[in-house]
């Protein structure tokens, strides 16, 4: 589903350039659930943000589906990542003036999808995360667990084939934290891809396979199964 | 998707109310302002246009030049209409007006002096739209004696309005057969009459001459006649008819006058044009400028491009707020697109609340606006029919070009950037707001100096020395009314005591009465050294009541009967007759239109010049003459008991006649004849006061933006130690350096343009430097208020919970 080759990324300032991914290589097929780890400063991040099409790689290649998307235009980036990719965010990236049900219908607006059929996907998906009862609540009223919960209903509700979480635990005590692992795993074990970064050995031990950076570079990957 | 703009927008207006209040007020005050001056403006505009004919109605004017004298008429020639409409195939008709002047109507044994009384043409109807309620308009002012009313004054002497057939009687016992009533003239029009007399009543209408000028005519064209090509028609067509007294009166064809470098010319005026853009001799009413309409309309454009900077300073203020929102937004799939537009519906929101907020202001404040313009504006259904279409496309403007810069900076943000919180250093884009506040303020400071030198002017003006002294000069109205008594009546209140001096006659420096009168330096009437000065009617006592001075000769007297021929001279008459010594010089004046039949007067005094027209203009020459004229009787007091000397006048006056009594203050006449340009003052001053508040209201949200992004800066500098004082300081004095800038650029401007302005005035003031340095004192002091409040709170909080903000 993913494949990297060789790719690159620099930060510069007016005198200092740094490198942030380093001729990285990485493949992830479908339905493989992955956990990239490393210290501070590894590239974790920056390789999840060209994953999820929010900035571009300076060299190399990156294959989504098959296509080559490395080169790819604002726009059209836009356009794939909003039919293909949900996001999951450490902290929980809510919109404060939209209620839980609004926030999560917010990527079927961008999608164009009709408002009865809008009414269903959100009803079914705030449902199957249990949090239906507060679907006119805002988020500044729920609990760090629920709005993750909220997070990752919208994350899904567009059926999107990949998750990129963040951290997703990171702001949460280890129950809350716990509750979001399963959901991940239940996802995944329907079939959506998910490529996770955590600092957490506890939270990596969900996914199949660990990939750990340093410097930009692969230094090692686990098989977890 | 639209409903999802406008839910987002509202809740996060509501969410911010104390910004929202200050973009909604600011924009308010700007949109309230802006209001009042459009319907101030459309006012102005609307003269005369319910007209139908508007547009092929023109009025015919007469340019005059005579040697060193020039003049511009808007009266015409006794003739001139109806010959030009039997001349000319494309003039479908013309009319005449003729001022009446003050008319006593009884009503029942009440006598009442009307002034809005005008002699017409029964082709005035054909002309003008006035629509005739009662009676017949194609005959209604044939015959003589015949009288057209409006409506109001129908009401007011019968209590009714039909009132055709019935009998006016006016005057000492004329009869006026009313034979038609129409509706009141509007008030934008540039004649405003209530009793039209027809014209045949009037026997010098007749008169077939054509070198003078009295009539007040219009031409309606036929649809599509080419007006231009008219024009140039008229010289050929002037020199037809004029030419024949032009040599029996000067002793030369009009080549021959027009060579000598004089002329003698007709032109025209557009109907639509006269409220705002003519001011010549002989206009029906007191018309309008087109500068103010300029003037207020660039004022109304300045405070609401004031609210809009506010606007946007405000919005990308809250940036730092909404940019979070804008990247998940962006990374769930939202489009640049989107996030323009629903700023932009958010602004057009705010722009909709806050013009709903001014439409009611401007309905409350419309009375207080009245009063101070002088007018009488009205929000009617009338009036909405196109103020509503002007205010909705005010608000989608000012919507989306307040709303612009926040919707193109804001939806500009990179997802990341703002999700991973380094947004408040992430963006600069400080350049613009800047130039956006610079801009501001030099609005600011340039309405600041305006309106400190229009009141510098104004009161120059009502302080200046005019060469004579208008103090405790009571004039009494209507002496004319006494008659042959008028003198006795003068030397009874001469004896009162109380009663400094008493001078009989129309001509004062405050009336509106003049005369002009052709003089000529020699025998021959040689236009070349002609002199067409204002010649008054005065009597001996006029110099001394009011106080004007003798510089050589000395002044007319009762006891030299050769003073009849004698005049006194101003001094500008004196320079411009170029007399080194005017005295015993022999001026000839042409009384029966024979050139050889001048009359012979001789010069026996200069007075100073002083001032009887608008201190717009320069004085011009005058020439007193020692005549009777029964206009005012204008009695220079010392009393200190003012009232008992008025009661005690007013007995005299009722031992006179039974008319009612009535006097003004010489002073006040003053005040009155400038009162348009008080007027002007006071409504600049408070839309310099405005402007400021609005501009104070941006600042001061402007401070909180610059405090909010800086709240981590403020944390560790407090943290290291640093004073409050010292970092309101640090604060404030970026914002302090703007207002510099602005008093920079806008400082030069502003003297150059209130020069120009000034430059219309005769007599005018020189812009201190005082005034300068004042207007940039005022906007540092207001700017330094405004900024401090916010920069103090901001360093006054706490350093823990600012460095946790992060």
């Amino acid at each position: 589903m993913i494949k990297i080759t060789d790719l690159e990324k620099f930060y510069r300032t007016e005198e200092v350039e740094t490198i942030a991914l380093n001729k990285l290589s990485i493949e992830v097929k479908r339905g493989e659930f992955v956990a990239i780890m490393g210290p501070s400063g590894c590239g974790k991040s920056t390789l999840l943000n060209i994953l999820g099409m929010l900035d571009d790689p300076d060299g190399g290649s990156y294959v989504f589906n098959g296509v080559e998307v490395a080169h790819f235009n604002e726009r059209k980036r836009a356009d794939l990542r909003k039919h293909n990719i949900g996001f999951v965010f450490q902290s929980f990236n809510l919109i404060d003036e939209l209620t839980v049900f609004e926030n999560v219908e917010l990527p079927l607006i961008y999608t164009g999808v009709p408002s009865s059929e809008r009414v269903k996907r959100v009803e079914e998906v705030l449902d199957k995360m249990q949090i239906m009862h507060s679907r006119n609540h805002y988020p500044q009223h729920l609990s760090g667990g629920q709005q993750q919960r909220v997070a990752i209903a919208r994350a899904v509700v567009n059926k999107p084939k990949l998750i990129l979480a963040d951290e997703p635990t990171g702001n949460l005590d280890s129950s809350n934290g716990n509750d979001v692992m399963e959901l991940l795993t239940d996802l995944n074990e329907h079939g959506t891809t998910i490529i996770m970064v955590t600092h957490s050995e506890h939270d990596a031990r969900y996914s199949h396979r660990i990939i750990r950076l340093l410097d930009g570079q692969t230094v090692m990957e686990n098989i977890m199964i | 998707m639209f409903r999802n703009y406008v839910k987002t927008a509202f809740r996060s207006l509501t969410k911010n109310k104390a910004f929202t209040a200050i973009n909604i007020l600011g924009l308010a005050l700007g949109l309230a302002t802006c209001l009042l001056i459009v319907l101030y403006v459309a006012d102005e505009l609307s003269y005369d246009r319910y007209n139908t004919k508007a547009d092929r109605i023109y009025r015919v004017n007469e340019d005059l030049k005579l040697g060193n004298n020039n003049a511009l008429y808007a009266v015409c020639m006794p003739p001139l209409a109806q010959t030009l409409k039997n001349d000319f195939p494309e003039v479908q008709d013309a009319v005449r007006l003729k001022q009446a002047g003050g008319f006593h109507v009884k009503k029942g044994n009440e006598s009442i002096l009307e002034y809005g009384t005008v002699f017409a043409d029964p082709s005035l109807f054909n002309v003008f739209t006035l629509p005739m309620i009662y009676g017949n308009p194609a005959t209604a002012l044939k015959d003589p004696n015949s009288v057209v009313l409006t409506e109001r004054t129908a009401k007011k002497y019968f209590n009714t309005t039909n009132v055709v057939g019935r009998i006016l009687k006016v005057n000492d016992g004329q009869l006026l057969n009313i034979t038609g009533v129409i509706k009141d003239i509007p008030k934008q029009s540039h004649f405003n009459f209530d009793f039209f007399v027809s014209m045949s009543s009037w026997a010098d209408s007749k008169l077939n001459q054509w070198l003078r000028s009295d009539y007040n005519t219009y031409v309606l064209f036929k649809k599509g006649a080419d007006h231009q090509a008219f024009e140039k028609k008229l010289p050929a067509f002037l020199n037809k008819y004029s030419s024949g007294e032009m040599q029996a009166n000067l002793h030369l064809t009009m080549d021959a006058f027009e060579k000598s470098g004089s002329y003698f010319r007709l032109n025209l005026t557009p109907l639509l044009d006269i409220h705002l853009h003519s001011n010549r001799d002989g206009e029906l009413s007191h018309n309008g400028t087109v500068q103010y309409v300029y003037i207020f309309s660039a004022i109304a454009i300045f405070i609401l491009l004031i609210a809009c900077v506010n606007f946007m300073n405000l919005s990308t203020a809250r940036s730092s707020n909404r940019a979070r929102e804008v990247g998940v937004r962006k990374v769930l799939g939202s489009s640049r697109k989107y996030l323009i537009a629903q700023f932009l519906t958010e602004s057009v929101l705010v722009t909709l609340a806050a013009a709903s907020v001014a439409f009611i202001a401007a309905i409350i404040l419309l009375p207080v606006f009245n009063h101070l313009s002088g007018k009488e504006l009205v929000i009617n259904a009338q009036t909405l029919t196109w103020l509503i279409p002007v205010l909705l496309a005010i608000i989608i403007v000012v919507g989306c070009l307040a709303g612009s810069y926040p919707a193109f900076f804001l939806s500009a943000f990179q997802p990341i950037g703002v999700l991973n919180g380094k947004i408040a250093s992430g963006f600069k884009g400080g350049r613009l707001r800047s130039l956006l506040v610079v801009f501001q303020f030099s609005i600011s400071i340039f309405l600041i100096i305006g309106t400190i030198v229009i009141y510098n002017q104004l009161n120059y003006i009502q302080t200046k020395n005019l060469g004579y002294n208008r103090d405790q000069v009571l004039v009494i109205d209507k002496a004319f009314e006494l008659g042959s008594h008028a003198k006795t009546f003068k030397q009874q209140v001469k004896q009162l005591p109380g009663v400094v001096n008493a001078t009989l006659t129309g001509y004062l420096p405050t009336s509106q009465m003049r005369s002009t009168t052709i003089f000529f330096g020699d025998a021959t009437a040689d236009q070349k050294k002609s002199i067409f000065p204002q010649s008054w009617n005065v009597d001996e006592d006029y110099l001394s009541t009011l106080g004007m001075k003798i510089t050589a000769g000395r002044n007319f007297s009762n006891q030299m009967p050769t003073d009849s021929t004698g005049l006194i001279i101003n001094e500008t008459a004196a320079k411009f007759l170029g007399f080194k010594d005017p005295l015993n010089k022999i001026l000839y004046r042409n009384t029966d239109g024979n050139r050889d039949h001048g009359k012979r007067y001789h010069i026996i005094g200069v007075v100073k010049d002083f001032n009887f027209s608008s201190l717009r203009e320069n004085i011009s020459p005058v020439v007193l003459l020692l005549n009777e004229d029964t206009g005012y009787l204008s009695v220079k007091v010392s009393a200190s008991n003012i009232p008992a000397l008025i009661a005690r006048i007013k007995r005299k006056w009722e031992s006179f006649t039974p008319i009612h009594f009535e006097y003004s203050f010489m002073d006040q006449d003053f005040d009155a004849a400038y009162r348009s340009e008080q007027r002007t003052g006071t409504i600049f001053l408070i839309f310099t006061v405005l402007a400021i508040i609005i501009a104070c209201l941006g600042l001061f949200g402007l401070a909180a933006y610059a405090a909010e992004q800086r709240t981590k800066e403020i944390g560790i500098r407090k943290v290291l130690g640093a004073s409050v004082a010292l970092i309101a300081g640090t604060l404030s004095k970026d914002f302090i350096k703007l207002v510099l800038i602005s008093i920079a650029v806008s400082t030069p401007i502003a003297w150059y343009l209130m020069n120009k302005w000034l430059q219309d005035f005769a007599y005018r003031i020189t812009i201190q430097w005082w005034v300068l340095v004042l207007a940039g004192f005022a906007a540092l002091s207001i700017a330094i208020v405004t900024v401090s409040f916010q920069s103090i709170k901001a360093a006054l909080a706490n350093p823990v919970k600012s460095l946790r903000s992060e």
